[in-house]
């Protein structure tokens, strides 16, 4: 187990236990009716997860040191895809589905590996516009389709 | 005979012919997940809940509930079938409870016998598919009649206890587990007060007034998580795949399976109705115990047929066995049928007790189907094993960011705003991040889904008593629950203390 990253997560699990503490004594203590307010469960669940993170800070101290064994990560490649990922959720109603999600895949399918371009193209548009078509023409879905400047 | 009469009602559902079809795209999808190495009956069926969601749109609201049901267990009784074939062909395991499969069956492959090795694991998860069902549709009503008899108190308690089971075994660490389940019962409490109508932890974004969408957080989870994990990771499947050859098993390969079959199919369905314990530890122990009382131990590993057909057997058997606490008492006893426990409260089906009363044509109509899903699986499993073996090949270039497009289109199309897609993709990132560092995933699916329930209950036992928190263990049964509840902590905890290696489930 890695203690550093365990340490972190305890840590950032302790801040959400007591922020959620926090918070919940914000909210209005009294329910009509009811003997317990809305406040109540998610003060204790915020209270059991502060003591588990500082049982699972005590617990990092007994890990051993000899465990880091680097491995190659693709860093590269990850961010690729997930900042085209963001840019795909973030244009997706502006743009709309096909184009967006055309070149998302295409981006996606050539990150991955370089090369055959024209079978990443075919592939990509066949899915996009396959979707499109199955969801929004069969299935009477609601997808935001053409570029907003275009209609 | 009330029950049978119940059933035949379900085949009449079931035997609707858009309910066969969804019953054969759901097993057939759910071959296809167990087939492909990283992605998991948990992130096929999330992926799919959204997909179903649209194809059932033209549906009445039960209706589509059942199909939707009928189609997403499939995926997860079919990943079951599935998940033997990469064991044996590639000797990796298509799924974690596929894992013991590869210890015989990629030795049999080596022999020449792989297709002896896929026919009796697709027999065996046959025979252990129709045992479950027996067994659900016998335990079914007198299991619901007694948790009708169950007050807020008990259910609280049992919840607990369901909660208890699961983290109890899940992961490594069982600070992790239990730091999961309640991160996922904190984000259940975000969005409007179900009692009081207060809007809690939602800072004006009117987004997070209905809650987080237990889909985006499902999807986001487990089928994003996965594909970030592969690209990041660099998975590719390559590897010889093994000639499968003669298909049909012979006369002494069905002879010396058909006792481990029948011992792996109980094993299996027992294991899979306890919570927390699911298809990964049934697969393991039926695997255990056939060594233990077989003439010849030293065969196990060398590639004998009784090591294929018994975990295979129970690993399906369990499958068949988590529904029972899901349907009769509402408590998903792992992190699939806690995605599929999700799927039915997105269609307003409360799993429990009353489903079989307020939703027979759900629960008996899903039953119904689970038994015509069995035989469209023995058929496909057999004759086409050699085509889905193809699947395997399928290049990991293209699948990923499809998967990852699939996702997005799922979420966007069911909740219609980009809000819920960045926080899909943020939810990815963090289930990666989670699992990479051996913090069990589904505790905090189970708290997500059970959260409302839990607090609900509390609320109102803790109304009716004043607000007196001795409620709880004033109650016997609620007593008898907590107390369980304390022991499936406690013993595990004891025996590790003790030096005694305890066996967890690493992936649920």
């Amino acid at each position: 187990m890695n203690k550093t990253a365990d340490r972190i997560a305890a840590v950032a699990f302790l801040a959400l236990g007591a922020l959620f503490m926090v918070e919940s004594l914000r909210i209005s203590k009294s329910a009509y009716g009811s003997a317990v307010g809305p406040n109540v469960f998610p003060f204790l669940l915020g209270l059991v997860l502060v003591f588990l993170s500082i049982k699972l800070l005590l617990e990092t101290r007994r890990y051993s040191e000899a465990t880091s064994e680097k491995q190659a990560r693709q860093y590269k490649k990850f961010l690729v895809i997930f900042i085209a990922a963001i840019f795909y959720a973030g244009l997706l109603e502006m743009v709309g589905y096909v184009i967006t999600t055309f070149l998302f895949l295409v981006i996606g399918f050539q990150t991955m590996e370089k090369g055959a371009l024209w079978k990443s193209i075919a592939l990509a548009a066949s899915f996009s516009l396959g979707v499109y078509g199955l969801y929004v023409k069969l299935l009477q879905g609601t997808l935001p389709s053409w570029p907003i400047w275009f209609q | 005979m009330d029950t049978l009469s119940f059933l035949l009602e379900g085949f009449q559902t079931a035997l609707q012919p858009h309910n066969l079809l969804f019953a054969f795209i759901g097993v057939l999808i759910g071959t296809a997940v167990g087939v492909l190495p990283g992605i998991g009956p948990m992130s096929g069926v999330a992926l799919l809940i959204p997909v179903t969601a649209s194809m059932t749109a033209g549906l009445s609201p039960e209706q589509a509930a059942a199909s939707s049901i009928i189609l997403l267990a499939g995926v997860y009784y079919g990943a079951m079938y599935g998940g033997s074939t990469t064991s044996i062909l590639l000797n990796t395991p298509g799924e974690s409870s596929s894992v013991v499969t590869t210890l015989d069956g990629y030795q049999m492959a080596r022999q020449g016998r792989a297709g002896a090795a896929l026919a009796i694991a697709a027999i065996g998860s046959f025979v252990a598919g129709i045992v479950s069902l027996i067994g659900l549709v016998l335990l079914a009503e007198p299991l619901s009649n007694v948790a009708l008899k169950f007050g807020p108190a008990e259910y609280f308690s049992l919840m607990l206890l369901g909660l208890a089971a699961v983290s109890g075994l899940a992961g490594k660490s069982m600070t992790k587990a239990w730091i999961m389940t309640v991160f996922g019962l904190l984000l259940s409490t975000i969005g409007l007060d179900n009692v009081s109508g207060v809007a809690r932890f939602t800072y004006n974004i009117s987004y997070l007034y209905g809650g987080l969408e237990f889909l985006t957080v499902a999807v986001g989870l487990f089928a994003l998580g996965e594909v970030f994990k592969s690209i990041l990771h660099n998975e590719m499947n390559d590897g010889d795949i093994a000639k499968i050859g003669r298909i049909l098993p012979t006369k002494s390969d069905l002879k010396e399976s058909a006792g481990p079959i029948a011992r792996g199919s109980l094993l299996g369905f027992f294991i899979g109705v306890l919570p927390g314990a699911g298809a990964t530890l049934a697969s393991f122990f039926s695997y255990i115990l056939e060594k233990k009382i077989s003439k010849h131990p030293e065969k196990f590993g060398q590639g004998t047929i009784a090591g294929v057909a018994a975990p295979e057997s129970a690993n399906n058997g369990a499958s068949g066995g988590a529904m029972i606490p899901l349907l009769t008492l509402g408590i998903p006893g792992s992190g699939t049928t806690a995605i599929l426990m999700g799927a039915l409260i997105m269609y307003n089906v409360q799993p429990g007790p009353l489903l079989f009363d307020e939703h027979p044509a759900v629960a008996w109509g899903l039953i119904a189907s689970m038994f015509i899903g069995n035989v469209m699986l023995l058929i496909l499993n057999m004759p086409l094993v050699k085509l889905f073996a193809k699947i395997i090949q399928t290049p990991t270039k293209y699948l990923l960011p499809l998967i990852i497009a699939i996702s997005i289109f799922g979420v966007y199309a069911v909740q219609v705003t980009t809000f819920d897609v960045f926080l899909l993709l943020a939810f990815g990132l963090l289930g990666y991040w989670l699992a990479e560092h051996d913090y069990p995933l589904a505790p905090l699916v189970l708290g997500l889904v059970l959260g409302p329930m839990i607090e609900n209950n509390m609320r109102r036992a803790l109304t009716a008593s004043n607000g007196d928190y001795l409620v709880f263990v004033e109650k016997p049964i609620s007593l008898v629950l907590l107390v369980i509840a304390l022991l499936w902590i406690a013993v595990p905890f004891f025996m590790k203390l003790r030096g005694k290696t305890v066996i967890v489930n690493e992936d649920m």
